[in-house]
């Protein structure tokens, strides 16, 4: 187990090392080390440090957001197909993002603030009908709950995108496929505040995933309080999907996926699987962002498919061999 | 570089009085207040001598060339192919969305974009590496005579951008003077099948089309490419169709488009569309081809 864990250490490693060497442009190992050193050619050093460097980072970030949040809303669900998007995050604030672009929004961080408010708006929707549908009734009604708003969602950005120019579609679409194309340091660094803050206390609170892990009766005779336990780890998991959202559009699959594997690694225990999920999420969009802007540079393909395309096969060679 | 535009379709006295008033107006263009921030809203970039220049947008790119700044590109986007010179120019990928460390690589000195929400995230990375950015955005003509002066003053070349400005609005002047007195039939401009866009009041297209002795039958719809109703096609019952080569097929070739008057008879136009699909340095030449489409004869 700890030879797997230490792979997937190295391969992250191996992967952001990638991440800054590689690119479209080719700079050679030589110069970037110089770069990194803050030395060289200047254009080199702008490649390396201000284009390279921050979306290395902020990929790193996206991907162990979305791993902890796919992890702990699995775990709180009780249900293996629970992920941050399934849940609303992404249709709101998708449906956020497009309505910004619609009024003819174009400054990026306005649309990054529109999709977070969307995220979250989806988010108190999706928490008030589950408390109104009786929330300790079903795990399955916070699912249920979720999937009609994204539907919602869905519907609410095919009307505005409708009679839209295509100017405006094109922008909603680019953000809908996710893309880290335009990180800057200052984005990394909001996303590692929204994880500073909510990834400690989602580990704090693994303890009471392995409580719900055994069932609402269970927990409470564990001591833990399923239903405030289960809406606390919700909300949480949710900000945090929102904060990767407004970062980087809609990166799919990371969320889905990234705690089968971490749980494939390390079995159920939720502190380890959290941990293990953040560095195999961050080794993933990392490798994934690097395909999507090397392998058809200097086009970009959208960061969501490939982190589905570079997955799937992973995933499934996993699947094959867990059994 | 820029005579090539006036030698096809100004006479030789044509491009004495433009570079003529050329000067005058460069005389007087101290006084003018020019405005300060480009298509995108920002600051505009100094006016100096621009050795490495990296244009992403195809109409910029052949104002570049008009302008005599051909030789100092050192990138383009995929689609620049006109003139045959800028097939030369390294090949840089998309302008919308491009790569920034491709273009970064290419160390230019100046960026010229495409003005659109999608490049602003560029525009701001170029900027933070030092490299001067101008967006610029084409959608009507007096646009392009704008984004002339502008260009022709971050590349230092106030005086040609003058003369091609003037070039352009002498050729489309000599276009509306051909066709003013002709009667103007109604067109419907095809721009997209499915769903049907026509081309509306907001686009340069709509004005070389009543310059070149036509009424739009959509001019009155603000937007460049307005979704319309088949409906309202037929309601407005153009007495002509103008499409690309492409489309013609699929409008011949769809019953419902059988039911226009205009199909029926045949009264189908073919837009060379590599050349009046973008609003650039051959606007002029653009109108002259949409005039003797429409006018045949009237133009030699």
């Amino acid at each position: 187990m700890s030879g797997r864990l230490a792979f997937l250490l190295v391969a992250t490693g191996f992967a952001v090392v990638a991440g800054v060497a590689i690119g479209p442009v080719w700079v050679a190992p030589a110069d970037v080390w110089r770069a990194l050193a803050g030395d060289g050619d200047p254009v080199v050093r702008a490649i390396v440090l201000d284009v390279r460097a921050p979306r290395v980072a902020l990929a790193l970030l996206v991907g162990a957001s979305l791993g902890i949040s796919g992890a702990v809303l699995q775990g709180a669900l009780r249900n293996a197909l629970a992920e941050p998007y399934l849940l609303g995050v992404s249709g709101g604030a998708a449906a956020g993002a497009v309505l910004a672009v619609a009024v003819g929004v174009s400054a990026p961080s306005v649309i990054s603030v529109a999709a977070f408010a969307g995220a979250l708006l989806a988010v108190a929707l999706v928490m008030g009908v589950a408390r109104a549908a009786g929330w300790r009734a079903d795990p399955r009604v916070l699912l249920m709950a979720g999937v009609v708003v994204g539907a919602f969602a869905n519907a609410a950005i095919m009307v505005l995108l409708a009679g839209a120019p295509a100017e405006t579609t094109r922008g909603a679409l680019w953000w809908m496929m996710g893309s880290l194309g335009a990180a800057q340091w200052r984005d990394a660094a909001r996303l590692a505040l929204v994880l500073a803050v909510t990834g400690p206390a989602l580990l704090h609170w693994a303890r009471d995933l392995d409580a719900l892990a055994l069932g609402h009766d269970a927990a409470a005779a564990l001591g833990v309080r399923p239903e405030q336990a289960s809406r606390r780890l919700f909300l949480t998991a949710s900000l945090l999907a929102a904060g990767t959202v407004a970062a980087a559009g809609l990166v799919g699959f990371v969320g889905l996926v990234v705690p089968h594997i971490a749980r494939g690694l390390v079995g159920a225990r939720h502190r380890a699987v959290l941990s293990v999920a953040a560095i195999a999420g961050g080794g993933l969009v990392v490798a994934a962002d690097l395909a999507a802007r090397t392998v058809r540079a200097p086009a970009e393909l959208p960061l969501g498919a490939v982190t589905a395309i570079v997955g799937v096969p992973f995933f499934l060679s996993l699947l094959r061999r867990i059994r | 570089m820029s005579v090539f535009l006036l030698a096809r379709w100004s006479t030789k006295g044509r491009l004495e009085a433009a570079v003529a008033a050329a000067l005058l107006v460069l005389a007087c263009s101290r006084q003018e207040t020019r405005s300060a921030v480009d298509d995108a809203g920002d600051p505009l970039p100094p006016a100096e001598m621009r050795t490495r220049i990296v244009s992403l947008s195809p109409a910029t790119t052949e104002l570049l060339f008009a302008l005599g700044a051909g030789d100092r590109l050192v990138g383009r986007t995929r689609w620049d192919a006109w003139p045959d010179a800028a097939r030369t120019v390294p090949d840089l990928g998309n302008g919308i969305r491009p790569s920034v460390e491709v273009v970064m690589a290419a160390r230019p000195d100046l960026v010229v974009l495409y003005a659109t929400g999608d490049n602003r995230d560029a525009a701001r990375a170029f900027r933070a590496a030092g490299i001067a950015v101008i967006s610029l955005r084409i959608d009507r003509i007096e646009h392009f005579e704008r984004a002339t002066r502008l260009l022709g003053d971050v590349v230092g070349e106030p005086v040609r951008a003058v003369v091609v400005a003037d070039s352009v609005r002498a050729t489309l002047e000599r276009v509306r003077r051909a066709t003013d007195s002709l009667p103007h039939p109604t067109v419907f401009l095809h721009a997209w099948e499915s769903p049907l866009l026509a081309i509306g009041g907001g686009s340069y297209l709509s004005q070389l089309v009543e310059i070149a002795g036509a009424r739009n039958v959509f001019a009155d719809f603000p937007g460049p490419s307005p979704q319309v109703s088949f409906e309202e096609v037929l309601r407005r019952n153009p007495e002509y169709i103008l499409a690309g080569p492409a489309t013609l097929r699929t409008i011949r070739e769809t019953p419902r488009w059988q039911r226009l008057p205009a199909v029926r008879n045949g009264r189908i136009l073919v837009m060379d569309t590599s050349l009046v699909g973008r609003p650039g340095v051959r606007l002029g030449e653009a109108a002259v081809s949409l005039a003797r489409l429409l006018h045949p004869g009237v133009l030699p």
